[in-house]
């Protein structure tokens, strides 16, 4: 055993500018790998997080911009007036926003102040938190990313220009949750504050863009979604009711498919990765002919020699996979690069799972693309072999 | 005096396997190239296909664009007397106040519904935005509940053939008759529904609009009327419409970036393995590099050759993945703008630049791996390789 590991070891510094490219050429397709899973894993985590929480989203059936009657609300809350299905409904109204003097766009909503802790217990929140939110109308609760990026603490003022009427800039006042949320982007609000500050505006007061509906089962999250379109059809205001993964994922789906492409561009990259992997180790088996001829005529079994060309495409990339899973982590969880913002899931969160499953794929890569010169090794016939030696 | 390229050819011919695939990665990492380029050109192009030099787009000041704009009478009047507004051929001002709102439709062969833009216009806004052309049907009739749809839009979602009735409204009771379809240069407003205001109004219960769009009577006015607009006697935000469409491209074209940059990374990727390539070839052939050297090649043909030949395989990558991106060129595609809150329809586009851009990086991808192993190459000492021989 230690023989084959010193020969291994041997074989890869043979020749280290080989090795190094190869694991260069392995490492960067792992990074990108990494880097995507991430971004995927974070939706996932999100979308996820929506479908377990057993919630519907109630919107107008004309489409998301159109609001609703916050009166919707009791008539949903009529359904169960005894809250054994039904646990609770809360409106939120989308006021966008953004910091005055400041280009980047904040996704900030409106939630009633009395349902919104038990409809989304997955922020965490402390009992002081809560507290908070409870006692003071002024209270947002900002997402962990976004407070990252703004260098928000708990109880820092903040200015938020909404995008809505009437677009005039109002203060909030900082709870930042401390755990780890599904959605570290988005802020919520009081709703009742809001009404407070528009009244006298152009806003119009009572309207809001959807409800999130509590259910206590998945028998009840189906029935209350016909429901609930039901006692509102043939009114102004008809709604169109969906579990909250579907309602989030159509968002999702609809820019740039950001899961489906990344899952794409991550198997593209994991094939060329295969690619390069393979010539290097075609290149190998072919430099080493008169070398597995010599090692079969002194007595190296077959297997042998296709575990050790096994091994050795192994080692080389899965070197590979850990430099390409190590950098993208430690960039992204130890530097400033960790408030790096993306699109839709704003900070990317590189778990060690991710990294070992991306060693795990780079070895993967080495056991595939060393079939070829493996079988060949296996099949080598020594004489022939030999004979052909300078 | 300079290596035969049937040389080169030979040479890649006789190493095939380290050769196609190394054409593979660069192939690949091309194709990924053009995927995106195209996937960004198509937003874009759409997008700056609306800007004309003469128009403005007036919104509230603090909305992300139209859809989240609201105008009152009492502001959006005084928009008449900006400086320099055109007159139309019967002397109307070319000032379209535009109501956007948007109607759920199922994309076509899909039960996925999309949110799409329908816009409710004036006569006058036919005027305002000239490029809208009727290609099939007929222009709206005052009066009557009717509309015309963008020939993105009918490509892309289902039943808006003219003909057919399409049910909008805040209840959803309104149908209204497709009477026309209409094409605006490849434009956004290709992927809306236009209707008449005084319908759309009606029917979505709206008692305001979300934009103005104005026409110039010659771009030299364009200083003047955004200082009126944006100024204190109006106080909205104008814009030219090339800026707005800008910005509202570049931020959807956020995340097309972000997938580029990985596409980048893996270019060097190729790079590397470019040149893992071409150091094998380098080792496996330096009695024959010291021959040619012997025979009279100069270091400056050798390093030439190798380079060329590493050219050589990025052209031939370059080809393939080419190949590949064009497979995409005019594929429909929409997007949700998270600022609209409606779907542009598009196509992508593979364009010549495009093309030359993707060649460029597959043959410098190939040439920058090559360069250190035909330095290599070039330095190989001819006494000491030909005594191996």
């Amino acid at each position: 055993m230690g023989l084959k590991a010193a020969y291994l070891l041997r074989n890869l510094l043979r020749n280290p500018l080989r090795t190094l490219l190869t694991c260069a050429a392995v490492g960067l397709p792992i990074m990108i790998f990494v880097l995507s899973v991430a971004a995927v894993d974070g939706i996932e985590r999100f979308l996820n997080n929506s479908a377990k929480q057993l919630r519907l989203a109630v919107t107008h059936k004309a489409g998301v911009v159109n609001n609703l009657p916050f009166g919707h609300r009791a008539k949903i809350e009529g359904l169960d007036p005894e809250r054994k299905h039904i646990l609770g409904v809360c409106a939120v109204l989308w006021i966008g926003g953004k910091i005055p003097n400041d280009s980047r766009q904040l996704s900030s909503l409106g939630a009633d102040a009395d349902t919104f802790v038990d409809m989304f217990p997955e922020y965490h929140l402390t009992a002081e938190q809560i507290e908070h939110w409870r006692r003071d109308k002024m209270a947002i609760i900002v997402g962990p990313g976004t407070a990252r990026q703004f260098n928000w603490q708990d109880g820092d003022r903040l200015t938020i220009r909404p995008s809505v009427p009437p677009y005039e800039p109002i203060e909030f006042r900082a709870i930042v949750p401390t755990g780890d949320v599904p959605d570290p982007t988005t802020n919520w609000f009081r709703r009742d504050y809001w009404e407070d500050r528009i009244a006298g505006t152009s806003a119009v007061p009572g309207w809001i863009n959807f409800f999130f509906v509590r259910c206590a089962s998945m028998a009840d999250i189906d029935k209350y979604r016909v429901e609930i379109d039901r006692i509102f059809a043939r009114t102004p205001d008809e709604t169109n009711t969906l579990d909250e993964k579907t309602f989030m994922n159509q968002f999702i789906s609809q820019q740039f498919d950001l899961p489906r492409n990344l899952t794409i561009l991550s198997m593209v990259t994991v094939f060329v990765a295969i690619m390069a992997a393979a010539n290097t180790m075609s290149m190998n088996f072919r430099d080493r002919i008169g070398e597995y001829a010599t090692l079969k005529s002194m007595g190296f079994g077959r297997r042998t020699i296709f575990g050790l060309v096994q091994s050795e495409a192994m080692v080389l990339c899965g070197a590979g996979g850990v430099l390409g899973a190590a950098l993208p982590y430690v960039l992204f969880t130890f530097t400033p690069l960790r408030n790096f913002t993306v699109p839709l899931i704003q900070t990317l969160i590189i778990r060690e799972s991710v990294c070992v499953a991306g060693v795990g794929i780079a070895m993967l890569i080495g056991v595939i693309a060393s079939i070829w010169p493996s079988i060949l090794a296996f099949r080598l016939h020594v004489v022939a072999a030999l004979r052909n030696l300078e | 005096m300079t290596l035969p390229l049937i040389y080169n050819l030979r040479n890649l011919a006789v190493r095939k396997l380290s050769t196609g695939l190394t054409l593979a990665v660069v192939a690949v990492v091309v194709f990924m190239l053009v995927v995106l380029l195209a996937y960004a050109v198509g937003i874009r192009e759409t997008l700056s296909a609306n800007g004309s030099p003469l128009n403005l787009v007036v919104l509230k000041p603090g909305a992300t664009a139209e859809s989240t704009s609201i105008l009152r009478q009492v502001e959006w009047i005084r928009a008449v007397q900006t400086p320099g507004i055109g007159q139309g051929a019967a002397g109307e001002l070319l000032v379209s106040y535009e109501l956007c709102v948007q109607t759920n439709i199922n994309r076509k062969g899909t039960d996925k519904l999309a949110y799409v833009a329908v816009r409710g216009v004036d006569p006058v806004a036919f005027q305002v935005h000239p490029e809208i052309r009727i290609v099939e049907g007929r222009d709206l009739q005052t009066g009557e509940l009717e509309c015309i749809v963008g020939k993105a839009a009918r490509a892309h979602f289902e039943g808006l053939e003219v003909g057919k009735s399409l049910v909008m409204g805040r209840v959803g009771n309104h149908a209204y008759k497709i009477v026309g379809v209409v094409e605006s240069n490849g434009g956004s407003l290709e992927s809306e529904i236009l209707a008449s205001r005084a319908a759309i109004t009606n029917s979505f219960n709206r008692q305001f609009i979300s934009s103005i769009a104005a026409r110039l009577s010659d771009p030299g006015q364009v200083d003047a009327a955004l200082e009126y607009l944006n100024g204190p006697s109006v106080a909205l935000d104008a814009r030219t419409e090339r800026r707005y469409f800008a910005d509202l491209s570049a931020r959807m074209l956020d995340i097309v970036k972000i997938t580029s940059v990985l596409v980048v990374i893996m270019g060097i990727g190729a790079a590397f393995a470019v040149a893992n390539t071409l150091y094998a070839a380098v080792d496996g052939r330096r009695r024959e590099i010291a021959m040619l050297r012997t025979i009279g090649f100069s270091r400056k043909d050798i390093l030439t050759s190798f380079v060329f030949e590493s050219a050589l395989i990025g052209a031939a990558g370059a080809t393939v993945g080419l190949l590949g991106g064009l497979w995409f060129d005019g594929y429909r595609q929409d997007y949700l703008s998270d600022q609209t809150w409606s779907v542009l329809a598009f196509e992508m586009k593979v364009t010549p630049e495009i093309v030359l851009f993707a060649s460029f990086v597959a043959i410098f991808v190939a040439v920058v791996g090559a360069l250190a192993p035909a330095l290599r190459a070039s330095r190989v000492q001819v006494i000491e390789a030909l005594r191996k021989a």
